[in-house]
């Protein structure tokens, strides 16, 4: 549903001239196009670095044009943004539409949230380390004062709570309570950090921290101590 | 729930262990889930007018690991634990922190290289038993077989090296004063890492079903290598049940015996006649079978002892003159020579005291008393437990003794809970 409400966001941020028909072979063939840079985009990103790939650089790889990219995204803080909420949507929709989840205790649903997450950005460590400083710049549009980022961190956050409410409607609440998806936020970034620097191999350290921190985390939501 | 519970100190305590359990240790991970189980704590408060010794075992039972092989070794030196819970510990299984559905699959897709469902023609995502370091789960291999997937919990490597780290650092005075030899926790160490390897374990389990062939009675799995990697081991499914669920049964004296008979020949011709050892000695890892037979799972923990120390247990068992001769010190000495150690007289002393306090009550010698020794008897436990805290006590004791040691008072223990009377030295003589 949330893949949905974007790709119409998108299409009405991208002007009305090209509104696509659902399953129209124009609407098909932008999607291909927008693809093509973004997987162009982020090979270079690893290769290369984010700072030094060019919008040239990305449009010569995806074999178009530099102005055909412009078409698409504003610059290549907006292609990184689009991976990322694409990252996020797909790692929903993967809790979201999976039966198994549906009895799931929270960290269990979290463990498979947050997963899916890392297995998106699986190939892409050296980008996603520049992306967490990049976004640490308040100018940046992939910072926390860009209005888009905002709003997918809000629509992340918004699922957690979501979460938390449909397994633990009872718990016992505490001032922090109202901080609980914040929290989670932080603890994200936190994640993030330790996949980055993980060298065990199949990146075990990082399933098994993953594990009990959300265990941990999670008690301590239900015993009201957050 | 309760107010009490959310006392500050307990408080602070879970958040330390807490801390513990997240800094990748593996005792700490158990000591957090012990603290955060709601199941288990709320058993720990109804034990709690129980008496000392219990709530003491209950305590040593929820840090079951590498850690308490550790700490029953400590204890037994410094005499901490009451004999029978003791006895017990040795028996108690090491438990994995449990993984949900989702992480199970993860691990499965890492090694498999598939979904649970597409590997297996069926798969069962709830456990069905806890295994060292890992769980098993019962599946149906796409050829029909049925078989016991055992998957282990992510880096679990990492987190019992740290333990280890951990463990050296506040060992330190008992490693000066030598209660806890260098030598012993490195043997350990080593023990435990080599379980955590998959592959090693598809050795051993592939080795003892060559070499317990003899033994009609012994059941041993058989490893699926397409299904298996250095992370999940799969095997043939074992039938029987553990000794908890096969006791709850009311078995007759008749069973018991036979049972109690086999595991202990299983034992005697592991040490005497194949020269290793499957050194997990916990219930679980054995299925009692209702025509007396035995299903052995989790080959984990297998010790491969030397030819020379064979040979000396083979020449001390049921050793016929008297325990204060020339010859049976020499067979002590020549013994420790092999280790490039000298025998000092207080470990000589007691384990001439050992022999004659313990074995030759249990393992009588004399060819015409052959009447079988029962094991419900709680006063063998006893003597076993004084002398070995005894023999311990001179530091004299060697590492490859640590495991043999472990296996026998599993055994032991377990005898006890079946009450089995069994010819001992009719059956160490047949592998002699």
């Amino acid at each position: 549903m949330a893949a949905k409400k974007k790709v119409k966001s998108r299409a009405k941020t991208l002007g009305g001239a090209t509104k696509p028909r659902a399953g129209g072979r124009r609407a098909q063939n932008k999607r291909e196009i927008r693809e093509r840079i973004v997987r162009a985009a982020l090979g270079l990103f690893q290769t290369k670095g984010f700072d030094a790939t060019t919008t040239k650089a990305i449009a010569r790889r995806a074999g178009i044009a530099e102005g055909t990219v412009f078409n698409y995204f504003k610059s290549k803080d907006d292609i990184a943004l689009h991976f990322f909420e694409q990252e996020v949507d797909q790692a929903m929709a993967a809790v979201r539409e999976n039966p198994r989840l549906r009895k799931a205790p929270l960290e269990e649903k979290l463990f498979a949230l947050v997963h899916s997450q890392l297995e998106y950005l699986a190939h892409h460590e050296r980008f996603i380390g520049t992306a967490l400083i990049e976004a640490l710049k308040p100018a940046s549009p992939l910072g926390a004062f860009s209005h888009r980022a905002q709003e997918l961190r809000h629509r992340y956050l918004g699922f957690i709570e979501e979460l938390i409410e449909e397994s633990a409607p009872t718990r016992r609440r505490s001032p922090l309570t109202f901080f609980a998806p914040e929290v989670f936020w932080i603890y994200y970034l936190g994640v993030l950090l330790y996949w980055l620097n993980d060298t065990s191999a199949g990146k075990q350290n990082t399933l098994a921290f993953l594990d009990r921190s959300l265990h941990v985390g999670v008690s301590m939501l239900k015993r009201g101590w957050l | 729930m309760s107010s009490e519970k959310n006392t500050p100190t307990r408080r602070a305590l879970g958040l330390a262990s807490m801390g513990a359990g997240i800094a990748g240790s593996y005792l700490g991970y158990i000591l957090q889930r012990a603290f955060l189980g709601e199941a288990e704590s709320q058993a720990k408060l109804k034990s709690a007018h129980a008496r000392a010794a219990r709530k003491m075992r209950d305590e040593m039972q929820a840090l079951r690991g590498p850690a308490m092989k550790l700490g029953q070794m400590l204890s037994l030196q410094a005499g901490v634990l009451p004999d029978e819970a003791l006895a017990e510990l040795a028996s108690l299984q090491m438990k994995a922190p449990g993984m949900h559905p989702s992480l199970v699959r993860v691990q499965i897709k890492q090694s498999l290289g598939g979904d649970p469902e597409e590997v297996f023609k069926e798969f069962t995502p709830e456990p069905f038993a806890a295994a060292s370091l890992g769980q098993v789960h019962r599946a149906v291999t796409r050829e029909g077989e049925q078989v016991a997937v055992k998957v282990q919990y992510p880096g679990i490597r990492q987190a019992i090296a740290n333990d280890f780290k951990l463990f050296r650092a506040v060992s330190q005075p008992a490693q000066a004063s030598g209660h806890v030899p260098r030598a012993a926790i490195d043997e350990m160490e080593q023990q435990i890492l080599a379980e955590t390897d998959y592959r090693r374990e598809t050795e051993n389990i592939e080795f003892f079903g060559k070499q317990l062939a003899p033994l009609p009675f012994v059941r041993v799995p058989r490893v699926l290598l397409a299904y298996s990697s250095d992370r999940v081991l799969t095997m043939s499914l074992m039938r029987g049940q553990h000794l908890e669920d096969f006791l709850a049964a009311r078995p007759s004296q008749k069973l018991r015996t036979q049972l109690g008979a086999n595991l202990f020949e299983l034992y005697y011709f592991q040490v005497l006649q194949v020269g290793a050892l499957h050194a997990d000695p916990h219930w679980g890892n054995y299925l009692l079978q209702p025509n007396a037979g035995i299903g052995l799972v989790d080959f984990g923990c297998a010790k491969y002892l030397r030819p020379e120390t064979v040979g000396y247990l083979r020449s001390v068992f049921l050793y016929p003159g008297p325990t204060d001769s020339a010859d049976f010190r020499r067979l002590l000495e020549d013994n420790y020579r092999h280790t490039g150690r000298k025998l000092q007289p207080a470990t000589r002393r007691a384990l001439i005291s050992f022999a004659d306090n313990f074995y030759r009550k249990v393992y009588p010698p004399e060819p015409n008393k052959q009447q079988p020794f029962d094991f419900g008897d709680r006063e063998f436990l006893a003597d076993y437990l004084r002398e070995s805290k005894n023999l311990l006590r001179t530091k004299g004791v060697m590492t490859e003794y640590i495991f043999i040691a472990r296996a026998e008072m599993g055994l032991y223990h377990t005898l006890h809970r079946l009450k089995a009377r069994v010819p001992t030295s009719a059956i160490v003589r047949k592998y002699l």
